[in-house]
């Protein structure tokens, strides 16, 4: 792991995709960068996706060389684990006050072998497979992470030294403290990304109480030939599905849950889910239930009716409730709109909410940039500066500024690369221009 | 296990890939590994769940060095994707990175082959051809080829003009041509934009402002493509220059206007109006100074004496001229739905305009000076019409000029439709608006709030059947001007016939007729007619030739903010490229055999990048390396055989060939240890 500097051109906040591409293309043009994550792998939600529309192909296969380009690119340094808590403005230059939290592993000495990881004997739920996997106590937090090292989870920790006494670095510290970091930048750049809405928002969904009412998060994961199941199950029983349900807008286009704007996303990962559903188990039916389908980008469309080609049933309506029978199957109470509003009970045995995606991070009060009333950063001049935040010299990119798939966050952060680029260039010229006046001064 | 092919001490490593399940779900990788460990040549063979990943990558780095491998065949997915990614890490390893070959098994098997047996068995013959060619590997260097600090735009509008102004801030020189006689494109005809209701003028004469007065800019208009030759780092451009007419502002153009005796339909405002053949299309135009529409300008000569002889010329040539740079940004955006005469009754009824030309009427500086009215008669009823020219169903809709049927959303109308509607609604309240639909997409930041505000202001939403789209006809009472029937299905289907006095009808945007541009520079073409990307989502702002960038709406419908962050993502590929000053480019250049060149020219004549030369001395062949793009054409030409490849010679492709027709060796069954045992060892 290279030693961090004092002092980066740029400083990018949030490791997924969006800050990946920012720091790859602030590299790339020669300056120096220093990419911020906070949890203990880079890669943010698409690391953890399945296959991604409109093309299916791995999400993997193009996460994963990018984290390693990241990684290793001669002028990106990388902070994992580590938690940014505050950006301010200092002569010229921002000043980033860090805080790494610890692995309770020694980094420098780690040689990521697993063999902790392996002697460690407490299984714990696992967050990367939202709880549907297990790992253990000390875990590299999955195959594709990076860095490859383990991080000791105590809250789980049994402190017994299993993992210390097999480890052939001596390189676990059970008393590591949390360390400061203060670093200067020229310019920032957030990428900080999203979260979906809690299951529990719709409270008449059944979201967190119902074994079988699942996140899309978790359904990625189970679709995933790498993750916890290999194939789609019910939660409750690891019965294969016959009838699956997508509720729309679950969590997006909802004022009384504080979401009023669309999501952007959840019609596309929907359909993308419902078709490879089909693909595995041409017996289990999808049916998707929504207010409008919403495939505007490239292909999209196209990819909408090859779901439907493919068997997925889409119905216009509202669903109203959701509640659990004994066998933990659902009934859906729905209003189909496109039959005069009827009300109608459908039986599902697998229920996904299509959360909305909210700000990941509201640092107010640690960034000087503004957030807008919708949560994610405020973007004043977003038609002619769609990567600059309300703060000169900060910008923004991907979901950080609202909502939007891979492609588009991978565009916004060129984008934000390349203003940043452009106001380093502006800011030393002007350094420049001021040591040239105070030499003619002090003549 | 070692080499016995006579090359000494051949020692490849084979790394087969699950790619997730992309590939082990159809391809029995382990069986494969196992075969793979019995080639000739090989020393190690392993699979990974995920090659390129990073443990991926330290596995093969490993093997390298603990088993002294000096040749990598990595199968996985197409090395359009991941070639360079395994060439790096042999890089790592020490091994020359060009020692290192792809098997393509999931383009070309796993996705494609569906029987378990029949795809293991095509994996491995493509491995064994991979392994036999590999073994006659030399190590090759990379060219480095000096790169032109400088950038062509092509393209004047909001994307053109924002990768202009972001990539001279950087300092780097940038020529932009646009072909029609004033800048701005598109945003130039817009009244207010989305999402910030900015006046669309306000946001360009800005960017205007930044780029026209740049000294890193040189901007040429009515500057037409013509030719290009060169490559990355050296594009050389020729451009034609066509005559603006008018070289000084006329002291009084009102009376310049007026003696021009030729009519035209005003293109910018969308035949809403006409103009002179000299004209501006507003005031406040970039560049300010009238130009002449030579298609309809008959040199008549009463301009010039309108202007007293001067600043107006009637007999300047085009002149041609050459542009040098070292990448090209293409931003020529795109066209909207070109409608047929009587579609949806457009043409026929002159109460029937498009969406863009509403803007036009709403705009103060348009042609009825702000005024909503069709014939002089204002308007109480309207309706909106979505996805005119989108989300097209064969069967539905008659195809396009070239059959093609336009599937695709686009994208920006629903939000335009709500911002129109809702300023229609703000600025006339007693209008009664109607929107016909069949999605309703306000996708991004701040556009549900458009939505939101017209369902709030009382216009009425009727949901129709795509299968059987709304029909336009006259009002049979007479009393309205239009009838729109259609069914709602947000009432069951209800058929229901709505009056109006004004139908919009919300055009969706097509590709623009870029044919000179695509021969020019090979570009690909989707199946939407947009430029295609090399990938959405690894290099959405490259075209497959290297050294080109897309930049906005040239790629597919995109609004102003999107078209502006395309841009800027474009600028930065370029800047990267132009500022580090040089490139590596591969090493498979055309090498002539002077023992067996006769000088025959065949190749001279053939090579379409002109990069072979007579050296005089000896009158044989020379390759230029530099210019040498490694097509293979001269190699295939020569008549005495004296041009081989690098990394295509006769002997890899041979030993290549020979591999993938040999017949077909047997697959033993492979126990579940040993593969384990084989997977085990990588990591
Ligand atoms: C179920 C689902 C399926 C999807 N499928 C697809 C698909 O098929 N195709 C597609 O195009 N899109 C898909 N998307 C959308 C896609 O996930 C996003 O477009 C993409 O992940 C956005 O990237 P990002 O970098 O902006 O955000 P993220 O991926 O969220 O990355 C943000 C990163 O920042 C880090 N971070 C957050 N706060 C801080 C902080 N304070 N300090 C440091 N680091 C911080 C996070 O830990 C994370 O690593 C899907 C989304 C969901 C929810």
């Amino acid at each position: 792991m290279a030693k961090i500097q004092a002092h980066y051109d740029g400083a990018v906040i949030g490791g997924g995709i969006a800050g990946m591409q920012a720091a790859l293309d602030l590299a790339g043009q020669g300056f120096r960068v220093l990419l911020v994550e906070r949890e203990p792998s880079i890669g943010g939600i698409m690391v953890g996706l399945n296959k991604v529309f409109p093309t299916l192909d791995c999400s993997s296969c193009i996460c994963t060389p990018r984290m390693a380009e990241a990684a290793h690119h001669e002028r990106i340094d990388l902070l994992t684990y580590t938690e940014v808590e505050e950006v301010r403005r200092t002569d010229g230059h921002f000043t980033l006050r860090l805080l790494k939290k610890p692995r309770y592993v020694v980094e420098e000495d780690c040689i990521g072998c697993g063999k902790c990881e392996q002697a460690c004997d407490w299984f714990v739920p696992h967050e990367f497979d939202y709880g549907l996997g297990a790992r253990k106590a000390i875990y590299i937090p999955h195959g594709n992470a990076i860095p490859q090292l383990p991080v000791l989870d105590p809250e789980h920790c049994m402190f017994d030294g299993a993992c210390a006494r097999v480890c052939p670095k001596n390189c676990i510290d059970f008393l590591q403290q949390p360390e400061r970091l203060e670093v200067k930048a020229g310019s920032v750049i957030i990428a900080t990304g999203l979260k979906l809405t809690p299951m529990e928002a719709k409270k008449e969904y059944g979201g967190g109480r119902y074994a079988n009412v699942i996140s899309p998060l978790l359904m990625e994961r189970m679709q995933s030939s790498n993750g916890p199941t290999g194939h789609v199950m019910r939660p409750s029983d690891g019965r294969i599905p016959r009838s699956v349900a997508y509720v729309q807008c679950a969590g997006s286009r909802d004022r009384t849950i504080g979401v009023p704007y669309c999501s952007r996303v959840c019609c596309m990962y929907a359909l993308k889910q419902a078709i490879l559903i089909r693909q595995h188990h041409p017996g289990t039916e999808v049916t998707l239930y929504y207010m409008d389908i919403r495939a505007f980008g490239k292909g999209y469309e196209q990819f909408f009716r090859r779901a439907l080609a493919e068997g997925v049933r889409v119905v216009k309506a509202k669903v109203g409730r959701i509640t659990e029978e004994p066998d933990g199957d659902l009934v859906l109470r729905v209003e189909l709109i496109d039959e005069g509003g009827r009300v109608a009970e459908i039986r599902h045995d697998l229920v996904v909410l299509s959360q909305g995606l909210i700000p990941a991070w509201r640092p107010v009060g640690i960034v000087p940039a503004r957030l807008d009333e919708d949560g994610f950063f405020e973007v004043p001049e977003v038609t002619t500066r769609p990567a600059n935040s309300s703060v000169d010299g900060i910008f923004v990119a991907g979901v950080a500024t609202g909502p939007k798939d891979i492609p588009d966050s991978i565009v916004e952060a060129g984008a934000a690369a390349m203003e940043a680029a452009m106001y380093l260039d502006r800011i030393s010229r002007v350094e420049a221009e001021e040591a040239a006046m105070s030499e003619v001064s002090n003549d | 296990m070692s080499g016995g092919n006579g090359n000494g001490s051949v020692r490849v490593g084979v790394f087969i890939c699950h790619c997730g399940g992309n590939i082990a779900d159809v391809v029995d990788v382990e069986a494969a590994a196992q075969a793979a460990a019995r080639m000739p040549g090989v020393a190690f063979s392993s699979t990974h769940m995920f090659c390129c990943s990073d443990p991926g990558q330290a596995m093969i780095v490993q093997a390298i060095r603990d088993h002294g491998l000096n040749r990598v065949v990595v199968a996985a997915c197409s090395p359009s994707l991941h070639e360079a990614t395994f060439r790096r890490a042999a890089a790592h390893a020490g091994l020359n990175p060009f020692l290192c070959l792809h098997a393509n098994i999931r383009e070309q098997v796993s996705w494609v082959v569906r029987d378990r047996a029949q795809a293991t068995r095509k994996a491995v013959r493509l491995i064994r051809a991979a392994v036999a060619r590999s073994a006659h590997l030399a190590p090759l260097e990379r060219r480095r080829l000096p790169i032109r600090p400088s950038v062509l735009v092509i393209g004047g509008g909001v994307a053109g003009l924002t990768a202009a102004r972001d990539l001279a801030s950087r300092g780097i020189e940038v020529t932009l041509i646009e072909s029609s006689p004033f800048l701005g494109g598109r945003l130039a005809q817009l009244y207010r934009i989305y999402p910030t209701g900015q006046f669309a003028r306000d946001v360009l004469n800005r960017l205007i402002r930044e780029v026209a007065g740049h000294p890193k800019v040189k901007i040429y208009t009515n500057a037409q493509l013509w030719s290009s030759e060169g490559f990355i780092g050296d594009f050389r451009t020729t451009v034609r220059l066509i005559p603006r007419g008018v070289t000084e502002e006329p002291a009084d153009l009102q009376a310049v206007l007026d003696a021009c005796p030729e009519e035209a339909v005003d293109q910018f405002n969308l035949g809403l109006a006409k103009r002179k053949a000299i004209y501006r299309p507003y005031d406040g135009c970039y560049p300010p100074l009238p130009a002449i529409d030579w298609r309809t300008c008959t040199r008549c000569g009463a301009c010039v004496e309108a202007a007293g002889g001067r600043g107006i010329q009637l007999d300047q040539e085009p002149e041609q001229i050459e542009i040098r740079s070292g990448a090209i940004v293409l931003a020529v955006g795109l066209d909207t739905y070109p409608l047929r005469h009587g579609e949806y009754g457009y043409g026929k009824f002159p109460e029937v305009i498009t969406l863009a030309q509403l803007n036009r009427l709403l705009d103060p500086t348009g042609p009825t000076g702000g005024r909503v009215e069709i014939r002089g008669r204002p308007v109480r009823r309207v309706g909106f019409l979505h996805c005119v020219g989108s989300l097209q169903r064969k069967g539905v809709h008659p195809p396009m000029r070239d059959g093609r049927i336009n599937e695709y959303c686009s994208r920006v109308c629903c939000t335009t439709t709500m911002h129109t509607a809702a300023e229609l609604k703000s600025r006339f309240p007693e209008l009664q608006v109607y929107d016909f639909h069949e999605h309703i997409r306000t996708y991004g930041r701040k556009h549900e709030n458009y939505y939101d505000r017209v369902c709030e202001q009382g216009v009425v939403f009727i949901r129709f059947d795509p299968a059987r789209p709304p029909r336009v006809e006259s009002d049979p009472k007479g009393e309205w001007p239009l009838v729109v029937r259609t069914v709602d299905r947000l009432t069951s289907g209800e058929e229901l016939e709505v009056p109006l006095d004004l139908l919009v009808l919300a055009t969706g945007l097509v590709a623009r007729d870029m044919k000179r541009l695509i021969d020019l520079y090979r570009c690909s073409v989707g199946p939407d007619r947009f430029l295609l990307e090399v990938h959405p989502k690894l290099r959405p702002v490259e075209l497959a030739s290297s050294g080109l960038f897309l930049a906005g709406s040239v790629q597919g419908p995109m609004d102003i903010a999107e078209a502006t962050a395309a841009a800027a993502a474009a600028a930065s590929k370029a800047a990267a490229l132009v500022c580090a000053g040089s490139i590596e480019l591969d090493p498979y250049v055309a090498r002539v055999d002077e023992t067996r060149c006769s000088g025959c020219r065949i190749c001279l004549q053939a090579c379409p990048f002109g990069a072979i030369a007579r050296r005089e001395e000896t009158r044989q062949a020379v390759v230029n390396e530099a210019l040498c793009m490694g097509c293979g054409t001269c190699a295939a030409l020569c008549p005495c055989n004296a041009i081989q490849q690098c990394g295509f010679d006769d002997r890899q492709i041979g030993a290549e060939l020979e591999a993938l027709l040999a017949p077909e060796p047997e697959l033993a069954a492979v126990s579940s240890q040993e593969a384990f045992d084989g997977k085990a060892q990588g990591r």
